[in-house]
């Protein structure tokens, strides 16, 4: 608490981040939240509130003192960017520089996640952290086998402090051989398994570049190949996958690093893939941000900026690499061994993507979880650098992880029915990775974890998100399209890379759509589930008084009804509200005029009244006038959920 | 594109379930990248996106089916078959070409090549009819078919083809549907020439022959031409009123040759002033009431421009006509006119005789230039649609080079245009008189949106086909110029793809609001392509006149024949009623998309997007069986006299599950 000095400053106005909108409230400044509570209108309506954890803040910055107030701008790592205006220039220079101080941690201690305490015990506690076992996914996948064994080699994280103890390699693999092999890979990341497809006995490894220079050889590191080459009776050669662009690999050379030769390693086949660098995707997302932001931008600043920036581009880039891998493995029944340079940024995309389109099981939520867990947390994805959870090197940052995250959410556009669970889920872990308020993702890797005993002081995030499971179902997925489709063949056609408007627009409600097919369903699936507790309550009823109700149970089903022109009731149930997650609030059923969006509850269904509802913005200058006295009801609607946690804007309440 | 599907279905259904051994034999366990596959025909991949959707046929509870490929053909003729059940084509054996009722085949060419730009040439064989040309390969286990209807074609061009000898000769079909197949066949003495006979039946009119139309014989039980009277939609906006009478001045289109014979005018208006009004306006297309709100009286009035001229001529009759169409809406004291140009172009226009009406002379007028760029600018930047995804796609420059075609900058300024026309109605509670040049282009594109976005009643699927006989049909939308119907005329200056547009800000809109419409995307995309296939009558001509010269609705089948008989399929499972709700769509640069399920669907990359429809029509059939097992234990309640206390009687609602909340 030493750091702050103004801990409340009242009459602030958050600004909307799209239009001349703005909202009046007053400002709390805690030692892990900044929060923002609107004043309210009548007291009536719960006034709206906005949480927003140190660790979210990516950037602070207080712009020059306007006749208004002085304007202090915060760009988060969760997308949320916020605007708010302070009456006094020192209380915006005391929040400022308290801020400054609070967002950047400079030791683990100091971590939301070691304050964090959602009221559980030891017990709970440890039984959260032992929900995932690797070593159980690796019998899943079946291994250890015949080919493949466990080995212990770095049970010390002696030959490697990068990677996890439990290592598997292919049975004719020698410890000898192991430990020249990681001498002769950078950072002693030798090639161990990471996915196993049973069905071709093809395993996908993953390792680091060789320090072959321009013509170093080891001979350790050739037997290691061709072990895991002949732990596949499918093919005679194993893939060699070098992720990074070949000009890149060539440079590498120079630094006594590079890439396979084939003339050396028998039965290998090299390929490049060409997915840029962390620090390529680093300020290609700046520039993304920077198009998106715009206020009011033209076709052609859209378009042009949206590919200029690269981003799609590069999502396609490791869609593409993780189809290929998925191809080699699944339709040529070949082992694919996977590397970019330290093998822990590209490398961790491509692998966990690739078994993603292979495996159904790490389409479930629970088996997200391990595929995250296993590759990226156990194999030492630097997260700690890569999101900036203590002051560091800002080269080091780079959205890898949330480049990840949207190349599956691209992947579930395509593939509605294949996924158990919906963006949502996808939105939480990225909003945690950020936080620091769970243990899982803190540190660099796994001999880092351990040092900090994150099991017995922190809360693993899986169990949080297990316990609310309910909330990231997707309604449209489906088990037995897995089975039909176990392989997903996804198409890389540039049009079918949209921007992912809830992660990057989370925040800003008047980028949401005004209608959404998935909260139909939701409704409907709740209705239904309502209406079938009704019903085992009617017939219970009617049981405790002697009656036995006709036999309806099971009817010789017909098809549903073709004609739902004839028949009203089949008509799918309005959800009570067309934006996504917003509240029902019955109170803005009489407005008139609905200016961003619309809550209309069933009465306007039901009833045959002649009111006149206006949806979506008009967008048009002609409105301009309008605006004053429509802010109240704007700023009421733009109310982010007060009572119930809803999902896209429960997040931050979550991390309270 | 029905048509389609009716004939992939019949060919699917002969050659069997064991269709596609080449895909398997690659090993290509999936209906993969057509470009691989040889046999992966782009037709197949249309039939499967229609397929897809076409939600109804989809079933994704069928138990694992190993064989994919096999699901697939399965697929088409067992679940299309009876989903089309009405204007199907015929097939009477597995190598017959599938007809319609009153189609002929003119010639049959064997030994002609389809030059895939994917997989390179196949053999097969064409024939073309009066209505299609049709192109099947010779392959017997899962032959290759391409269905062009003649509509669709807008030039026949002769290509070279290297490397196949000198008597043969190449041939492209450039089609206004966004592809360009290509063939080449060989030339021999004593055979009628190919070229000829397909451009003999592509340009009927030119040819002095009739169009397909008036030959086609198919029974509909629906008859589709009743779907639009003009009396009984005026009636539905609670017209006539004192304000507004619905007038017969126009009945034998003497006063203006290319409007309806029903307008809605102001009563207290001489017929006298109205012929001098007429002479005043552009082709004589006076101000007309389009729609009234149903509260505010505030009305869309459509029109041609006022010919000014440069001497900034006046109309006293014009003035006052505006005046009254003003005074008929109590709750303001404005008139605001859009016209849909660019102003500099309105002043070119001023210069030649037209013009636009001066806010000096015309009181209480608010003049507005939507500034939307003429029908060449348009047929231009669809062309350059075209390029960018057919047949091939520039996957590196695929955001420019669609911002190149301007082609979503055009729908983004239309829909911001039409949001005004709606917004100055519903909240500035003001009349509008929307016009452009001549007033059946850009006019019926603003005025036919902002309806949609004000009355609910058009978002449903017949009352859209209301909203296209009225402001588009009627209202002498020049379908048989802009179009070409059946003409050779290719490089004319008259076409545009202005109702393409119009369409496409529609799609734009169901993607904003998916529950608000009655009908889906494949209903979008059937009308797209009857617009050019010349099957029915709807689109023929360009007037009302020519139209009840033609005796079209005697001698023609109506498109909404079609599609009003088999109505589920064209349904939108999450359509809700949002009665009253006016909908104003997001024009921001960030909502609107290129529509690649139209645009690029010939694309053989293609691929249908797996439907989620089907989800809800499982969940919609759960919660009628839940209501009907609720409803029959609640009589039963009742019969033994219990009170039915529950709060979930459904009489007052008719869907006790609302009351659950």
């Amino acid at each position: 608490m030493e750091h702050i000095r103004t801990p409340k400053v009242e009459q602030v106005r958050l600004m909307d981040r799209f239009s001349n909108k703005s909202t009046n409230g007053t400002l709390y400044l805690t030692a892990t939240h900044l929060i923002f509570v609107e004043s309210s209108i009548n007291s009536s309506t719960a006034a709206q509130e906005i949480w927003i954890l140190h660790h979210h803040i990516a950037s602070v910055e207080k712009l020059s003192l306007t006749t208004t107030g002085c304007p202090l701008v915060l760009q988060c790592r969760n997308f949320r960017v916020v605007r708010f205006v302070l009456p006094k220039e020192r209380d915006c220079h005391d929040i400022y520089s308290s801020l400054l101080r609070l967002l950047r941690p400079v030791s683990y201690e100091e971590l939301y996640a070691f304050s964090y305490n959602p009221q559980q015990n030891d017990q709970q506690r440890e039984e959260g952290w032992q929900l995932i076992d690797l070593r159980a996914e690796y019998e899943r996948m079946g291994v250890p086998c015949d080919q493949w064994q466990l080995t212990d080699v770095n049970r010390d994280f002696k030959v490697c402090e990068t990677y996890p103890r439990d290592l598997y390699v292919p049975i004719t693999a020698s410890k000898p051989i192991i430990v020249g092999s990681s001498k002769f890979r950078s950072k002693g990341r030798f090639p161990v398994l990471t996915y196993f497809y049973q069905e071709r006995k093809a395993a996908v490894c993953r390792c680091s570049q060789p320090l072959s220079g321009f013509s170093a050889r080891c001979l350790e590191d050739e037997s290691m190949l061709q072990a895991i080459s002949k732990a596949n009776h499918n093919s005679r050669f194993v893939y060699v996958m070098d992720t990074r662009p070949k000009l890149n690999a060539l440079a590498n050379r120079a630094a006594g690093k590079g890439y396979e030769n084939e003339d050396n390693y028998s039965n290998i086949r090299f390929q490049f893939v060409g997915i840029e660098n962390i620090h390529v995707m680093r300020s290609s997302l700046q520039k993304l941000l920077e198009v998106i932001g715009t206020r009011s931008p033209t076709m052609s600043d859209y378009l042009v900026g949206l590919e200029s920036c690269g981003w799609l581009r590069h999502i396609k880039a490791v869609l593409d690499a993780a189809v290929f891998l998925a191809q080699a493995v699944t339709l040529e029944g070949a082992s694919v061994l996977v590397h970019c340079s330290d093998g822990w940024d590209r490398t961790a995309q491509v692998c966990a993507l690739g078994s993603l389109l292979m495996d159904p099981y790490y389409r479930t939520i629970k088996g997200f979880m391990v595929l995250i867990e296993k590759d990226w947390i156990s194999f030492g994805h630097k997260f700690a650098d890569r999101c900036d959870q203590l002051d560091g090197d800002p080269k080091e940052v780079s959205p890898i992880f949330t480049q990840f995250l949207e190349c599956v959410w691209q992947l579930s556009e395509q593939f509605p029915q294949a996924f158990e669970f919906s963006e949502w889920f996808l939105l939480q872990i990225h909003e945690h990775v950020h936080s620091c308020q769970y243990g899982n993702f803190l540190g660099n890797n796994e001999r880092q974890r351990e040092e900090l005993q994150l099991k017995e002081r922190t809360h693993s995030l899986w169990a949080s998100l297990l316990g609310e499971k309910h909330n990231y179902l997707n309604p449209f997925y489906n088990p037995a399209y897995n089975v039909e489709h176990p392989v997903l063949e996804p198409s890389t056609l540039p049009y079918h890379f949209k921007f992912w408007r809830n992660m990057y627009h989370q925040f800003d409600r008047s980028m949401h759509p005004r209608q959404s097919i998935l909260k139909t369903i939701l409704t409907l699936k709740d209705k239904s589930a309502k209406a079938e507790s009704t019903l085992q309550a009617l017939e219970n009823r009617l049981c405790q008084l002697g009656v036995t109700p006709v036999v309806t149970s099971d009817p010789a089903a017909p098809p549903p009804s073709r004609d739902q022109r004839s028949n009203p009731k089949a008509l799918p149930p309005r959800p009570n509200s067309l934006i996504l997650g917003a509240p029902v609030n019955h109170k803005e059923e009489q407005r008139r005029v609905e200016e961003q969006d619309d809550e209309v509850g069933e009465e306007a269904l039901e009833n045959t009244d002649t009111e006149r509802t206006v949806e979506g913005s008009s967008g048009t200058e002609s409105r301009k006038q309008s605006y004053d006295e429509l802010e109240g009801t704007y700023n009421e609607l733009a109310k982010e959920e007060p009572a119930v946690v809803s999902l896209e804007f429960g997040v931050a309440r979550m991390t309270c | 594109m029905d048509k389609q599907i009716g004939a992939g279905a019949g060919a699917a259904d002969g050659a069997g379930p064991n269709r596609k051994p080449r895909a398997q034999g690659t090993g290509s366990s999936s209906n993969g990248d057509g470009l691989d596959s040889p046999t992966g025909s782009h037709v197949e991949w249309c039939k499967q996106l229609i397929a897809a959707t076409l939600s109804s046929q989809m079933t994704h509870s069928a138990p694992a089916d190993p064989n994919r490929e096999n699901r697939v053909s399965k697929r088409l003729p067992y679940r299309n078959l009876p989903a089309l059940r009405y204007g199907a084509q015929l097939k009477m054996s597995q190598n017959e070409v599938p007809l319609l009722p009153g189609e002929n085949v003119h010639i049959t060419v064997k030994d002609v090549m389809y030059i895939c730009p994917f997989s390179g040439l196949v053999n097969g064989t064409l024939t073309i009819t009066d209505y299609k040309l049709y192109f099947i390969g010779v392959e017997q286990e899962s032959p290759f078919i391409l269905d062009v209807n003649l509509g669709a074609i807008s030039r026949l061009e002769t290509i070279s083809v290297p490397n196949q000898g000198e008597n043969t000769k190449g041939l492209e079909l450039v089609c206004k549907d966004m592809r360009s197949p290509r063939f080449a066949y060989k030339t021999e003495e004593n055979h009628p020439d190919v070229v000829k006979v397909l451009s003999q039946h592509t340009y009927p009119l030119t040819h002095s022959m009739p169009l397909f139309a008036f030959l086609y014989k198919e029974q509909f039980p629906v008859d589709g031409w009743k779907v639009y009277d003009a009396t009984a939609e005026y009636k539905r906006q609670g017209l006539p009123n004192e304000s507004w009478t619905i007038s017969k001045i126009n009945s034998s289109y003497e006063l203006c040759d290319t409007y309806p014979s029903v307008l809605v005018i102001p009563t207290n208006i001489s017929d006298e002033d109205i012929r001098r009004v007429a002479v005043f306006r552009a082709k004589h297309r006076i101000p007309v009431l389009s729609w009234i709100h149903p509260e505010t009286q505030a009305t869309i009035v459509r029109c041609s421009q006022p010919l000014v001229g440069p001497s900034d001529r006046r109309c006293k009759e014009d003035e006052r006509f505006l005046q009254i169409i003003m005074d008929a809406n109590a709750q303001s004291h404005k008139l605001t006119v859009f016209d849909a140009r660019q102003s500099s172009v309105a002043d070119t226009n001023k210069a030649k005789d037209g013009g636009y009406e001066s806010e000096s002379f015309y009181t209480n007028v608010d003049l507005n230039f939507l500034e939307i760029p003429n029908i060449h600018v348009m047929r231009e930047s669809l062309r350059k649609v075209k390029d960018v995804v057919y047949p091939t796609i520039d996957e590196a420059h695929w955001h420019s080079a669609i911002d190149q075609t301007h082609w979503l900058e055009y729908i983004k300024l239309l829909l911001a245009g039409a949001v005004k026309v709606a917004d100055k109605l519903e909240s500035g509670k003001t009349s509008v008189v929307v016009h452009c040049s001549d007033g059946w282009d850009r006019t019926s594109q603003l005025t036919s949106l902002a309806m949609l976005m004000l009355d609910s009643h058009y978002r449903t699927i017949q009352g859209f086909q209301v909203l296209v006989e009225k402001e588009w049909i009627s209202f002498g939308h020049k379908f048989s110029s802009r179009v070409g119907h059946g003409e050779d005329n290719h490089s004319s200056s008259e076409r545009s793809p202005l109702f393409v547009q119009f369409m496409d800000c529609v799609w734009q809109m169901t993607r904003q609001f998916p529950a608000a419409f009655e009908f889906n995307e494949l209903f979008l995309i059937t009308v797209l392509d009857h617009l050019y296939s010349c099957l029915f009558g709807t689109f023929l001509y360009n007037s009302e006149q020519e139209r009840t010269a033609q005796e079209v609705q005697t001698k023609t089948i109506s498109l909404w024949s079609y599609i009003n008989s088999q109505p589920e399929d064209f349904t939108n499972p999450f359509f809700v009623d949002y009665e009253h709700h006016v909908l104003y769509p997001l024009v921001s640069s960030r909502h609107l998309e290129l529509w690649t399920a139209y645009y690029a669907r010939w694309n053989p990359r293609m691929r249908p997007q797996v439907p989620v429809h089907q989800t809800l029509k499982e969940l919609l059939f759960v919660r009628a069986e839940l209501q009907r097992r609720l409803e029959e234990l609640q009589k039963e309640a009742a019969a033994h006299s219990l009170s039915s206390s529950s709060e979930h009687s459904p009489s007052h609602t008719g869907t006790p599950l609302h009351s659950a909340v």
